[in-house]
């Protein structure tokens, strides 16, 4: 889960990072009581969104009177940066800023190890910053110790360490006039797979990075891996898109070969979603009643790849019990393979006859981006 | 001869009182491995599927004598302390199903492994399997099933989905081919076992021909495969397909499908079968044309 600058912030103080004040504000927020808590004339009004290059993209204002606050918070408010909505806006002391420097912490893939990335030419995109100009230290996730100099390190290295990170930056990390280190910005992101450990981490917000707030459907979803089980079997997947072809697909390679088998038939997915690892029938059933609660459907896609262990006739039946109550009469078209496939595939042609629903079954003598060819056609004739 | 598997290997299953794991063992017998005993802390003495039980992996390779590799089967948060386990009593070869494992816990482990020359396969990896060898973990599913799939071949198979590894191996003896090995390699950020590693495998193994890929966007391990090309290491023909080519549409940092296959940019599914297409790797546009360009070679 990306975090937002001000709750990375919060993160930062904890672990001793000085950060300048400031003051979040979410919409409806009191913007002059906010502005004159800070006791500060000069200002920096920052939107609060979810990926980087907000500078560049008139996401950052600079402000001197409470009429200007007002207005570029409103405006803020009323804008998308790169994209991504605003969810809150951060007021902060305007820093007098004598250098800017980077510093990231994030893993490696090439060492499979966390690497340490430092350069005094912040402020940048690190990207473009000249490789000569970078300092790349290897870290070993076994030692909690960082053998550096570089300002706010180990400090760094802590909280990527206690608060499972996947990623924390600082940039730009900020040496003010008079000589003080300051983390003007932050990013981090938390591993998903580490919340069993962090009990605080509930209390954050539901989130999504495709430039609006979460949807209704979004976030009844991810409460079907909620709890004990989380990990068995999942099928709390659903991000919500612009189309109209529902998607439920299974096993998460699967997922990405049929989007791009669907996108070269020329139709729309109405939704992304995949459940996998033998998930309960209970946890498929919810996750179809969401999919196909979604207005305006064209079609319906149930597509797998030959499963090695999830159990078709178990899986089926959740989608069963949802076709049951709602009853679309779209076409349908389903592919998948597996244990107990011949099962699963009788109950979806007993569902079919008595609701009377436009349904076409495939097993494993068809692949998957063929029945998609077969949902295209269905589709253009209706 | 494959690689991973050999058909006396001696295998452990950590967890095998759990329903998953007790699974596997059955899966991995019915294939004909070698499955010599199991671990669950607290239920020493218990038996499984035939199998005797102890408390730790220490204990296990006391009483067994050596084991050639373990597969853990147990709950995220018991991830790691398993896998230490198996480090610590020197297992070569560890297979690591378990998914959702915190990436902390999965970058400490394999920093242990590296030390000592062992080799993981995953997290998040369903396993491989040796067709008429043997199998670790349950790729393939039940063995009625696996033998409708697998059948001992040229083709050599990687793939970042256990789904896929199934299913493109199943494309592959469709058209009448057969596969040496087929590896889920797992979805994850890190990956204990790297398409390179296996190809460099695959390049030893006289049985395997030719290698087909199952990728996806996100990560930077395609870009691997590319200098070890150059530098001649892998010579054997290879065809990918890798999949996102929809994530474009995405914002940077969005993840989709695996843990792994985050949108990024350098990383996307164009830009990975470009490069890989500039070495002479043959790139498939959908996942079922694997097989027609990999055809010519088995």
């Amino acid at each position: 889960m990306n975090l937002y600058e001000f709750e990375g912030k919060e993160f930062f103080k904890k672990h001793g990072i000085a950060v300048p004040n400031g003051v979040d504000i979410i919409r409806g927020m009191d913007i002059a009581k906010a502005y004159q808590s800070l006791g500060i004339t000069d200002v920096v009004v920052k939107a609060q969104v979810l990926s980087g290059k907000r500078g560049k993209n008139n996401g950052v204002r600079f402000c001197s009177s409470l009429p200007d606050v007002e207005s570029a918070v409103s405006d803020l408010f009323s804008m998308n940066v790169r994209g991504q909505y605003v969810a809150a806006v951060r007021i902060e002391e305007k820093l007098n800023i004598d250098q800017e420097h980077y510093i990231s912490i994030t893993y490696d893939t090439d060492t499979q190890q966390p690497v340490l990335v430092y350069s005094n030419e912040g402020g940048m995109d690190i990207e473009d910053v000249e490789n000569e100009l970078i300092q790349k230290i290897p870290l070993d996730i076994r030692n909690t110790h960082v053998q550096t100099d570089i300002p706010f390190a180990q400090e760094l290295w802590n909280c990527f360490l206690q608060e499972d990170c996947r990623v924390v930056e600082i940039n730009p990390l900020v040496k003010t006039v008079d000589g003080q280190w300051v983390a003007a910005d932050s990013k981090i992101a938390l591993d998903d797979d580490a919340f069993f450990r962090h009990e605080s981490w509930k209390e954050l917000e539901p989130r999504t990075m495709m430039g609006r707030p979460p949807t209704d459907r979004e976030i009844e979803v991810q409460k079907i891996d909620a709890g004990e089980g989380y990990y068995r079997g999942t099928a709390g997947k659903y991000i919500e898109m612009d189309g109209d072809i529902a998607i439920l697909f299974s096993g998460g390679g699967a997922s990405i070969a049929n989007m791009d088998a669907l996108i070269n038939e020329g139709l729309q997915p109405a939704n992304y979603t995949e459940y996998s690892g033998n998930p309960p029938t209970e946890k498929v059933y919810e996750l179809t009643k969401t999919v196909l609660s979604k207005p305006g459907l064209k079609g319906l896609w149930i597509a797998g790849g030959v499963a090695n262990f999830t159990d078709v006739e178990q899986t089926f039946k959740g989608i069963v019990w949802a076709l049951d109550e709602i009853k679309p009469t779209y076409p349908i078209v389903v592919r998948r393979a597996g244990p107990f496939e011949a099962e699963g595939m009788e109950l979806m042609r007993q569902c079919a006859e008595r609701n009377n629903l436009n349904v076409q079954l495939f097993g494993k003598e068809s692949s998957m981006s063929q029945t998609a060819a077969v949902l295209a056609d269905a589709v253009k004739k209706i | 001869m494959a690689i991973l598997i050999q058909k006396d290997s001696a295998v452990l299953v950590q967890g095998i009182t759990g329903k998953e794991g007790q699974k596997a063992a059955a899966a991995m017998l019915e294939y004909g491995t070698n499955v010599v005993g199991g671990v669950r802390p607290g239920k020493a003495g218990e038996v499984v599927e035939g199998k005797p039980v102890y408390d730790t992996v220490q204990d296990a390779v006391a009483a067994l004598g050596q084991i050639d590799v373990s597969a853990i089967y147990v709950p995220p948060f018991a991830a790691k302390q398993a896998m230490m386990e198996a480090i610590d009593a020197g297992v070569l070869q560890i297979n690591v199903i378990v998914e959702r494992i915190p990436i902390q816990d999965t970058a400490y482990c394999l920093a242990a492994a590296k030390e000592k020359n062992i080799q993981i396969i995953g997290p998040s990896s369903l396993g491989y399997i040796a067709p008429g060898i043997g199998r670790i973990g349950v790729v393939g599913g039940p063995k009625q099933l696996a033998d409708e799939v697998f059948m001992p071949g040229s083709i050599g198979i990687i793939s970042r989905s256990g789904g896929m590894t199934n299913e493109v191996s199943w494309q592959i003896r469709k058209a009448g081919m057969g596969q040496s090995t087929a590896v889920h390699v797992g979805g994850d950020l890190l990956m204990g076992t790297t398409y390179v590693d296996l190809l460099r495998q695959f390049e030893m193994d006289e049985q395997t021909k030719a290698v087909v890929l199952f990728g996806e966007h996100g990560g930077s391990y395609e870009f691997g495969i590319v200098e070890m090309i150059q530098k001649k290491e892998f010579t054997k023909p290879l065809a990918v397909y890798v999949g996102g080519k929809f994530a474009n549409v995405l914002p940077e940092g969005m993840n989709i499908g695996h843990a792994g296959a985050i949108v990024a940019r350098g990383q996307s599914a164009e830009e990975k079968s470009k490069a890989l297409a500039a070495v002479g790797v043959m790139i498939a546009d959908k996942y079922e044309d694997l097989v027609t360009r990999i055809k010519p070679y088995a």
